[in-house]
């Protein structure tokens, strides 16, 4: 992928999705989280958790827009999460997502890297936005000449 | 509870991290990479020999540790966060905190902290900072 075609797909849109926070499943969810019952789905965790879940696609079809697969090694970058509202157990939420931002860099150690951040807001069920989180992910490009 | 900058948070200490919640995670979030839940794979990857924490989980640990000095995980208003590595099954991890600025608001007090997880005896793999609303009565 060069990098044209890269910085070319910020604006792209994701397709989004919903989601339900069932009781059972909020309550293992905090529980492989190491976190308090008593947190529900108010544990700020959970909108990274459904935001991400219902993003429209899986991590490989993510990696796929941007010409990757698992076994290139994508990392994490950053995570910057607003809560306006906590999330609240039973209720459903809408998720809409974009690409804001691609960037091409080099490492002396890494060697060539894009960096691709994406936004993810979520709402409720009357479409009021109760938290946004951008993110980012880090793409070795081994094939790539520094 | 008088709030001040440099205070330091209660630390919170994860003693052991359980490959079954890793495997649980998995399952509940329909993840199918194998490094969180296949010894086998991880080595194939060149990454030792225990799976690896998702990453969720490492920032849950340092949120659930704000969230209980705050009087409640649902006060987080912001949190950002960097990567910066990897924790492993049996890892020991420790989460601190670290008042940086407390602003009165009308009604509340905005509080940021920032945060960090570390592998005792081993690397910080999370850094960041969060922000927690509180009432004026918790100062």
């Amino acid at each position: 992928m060069t990098e044209d075609e890269l910085t070319a797909l910020v604006g792209t849109r994701m397709p989004g999705g919903s989601r339900t926070l069932e009781k059972w499943w909020v309550t293992l969810v905090l529980d492989a989280m190491e976190c308090s019952p008593e947190d529900g789905a108010s544990h700020p965790t959970f909108v990274f958790l459904v935001a991400t879940g219902s993003m429209g696609w899986t991590w490989n079809e993510l990696f796929d827009v941007f010409h990757a697969t698992e076994a290139d090694g994508p990392m994490f970058g950053e995570t910057n999460t607003t809560v306006h509202t906590p999330l609240q157990t039973g209720e459903t939420y809408t998720v809409r997502g974009e690409i804001v931002s691609a960037a091409r860099k080099t490492g002396k150690k890494t060697g060539v890297f894009d960096i691709v951040g994406y936004r993810l807001d979520v709402l409720d069920a009357q479409a009021e936005l109760v938290a946004s989180t951008t993110n980012s992910i880090v793409f070795p490009r081994r094939g790539e000449a520094a | 509870m008088n709030i001040e900058v440099g205070q330091s948070l209660p630390a919170r200490i994860i003693e052991s991290v359980d490959p079954e919640k890793m495997k649980l995670l998995s399952a509940l979030m329909r993840d199918p990479n194998p490094i969180h839940f296949d010894r086998v794979a991880v080595a194939q990857l060149g990454m030792g020999d225990k799976t690896v924490n998702q990453g969720p989980s490492n920032m849950a640990y340092v949120l659930s540790m704000l969230g209980q000095w705050a009087g409640g995980s649902d006060r987080i208003t912001h949190y950002r966060f960097r990567f910066l590595g990897n924790v492993f099954e049996g890892d020991r991890l420790e989460a601190l905190g670290v008042v940086t600025a407390v602003t009165e608001k009308i009604d509340r007090l905005e509080v940021e902290c920032s945060l960090s997880l570390t592998v005792m005896g081993g690397a910080e793999v999370l850094t960041g900072a969060g922000t927690v609303l509180l009432p004026k009565e918790h100062a």
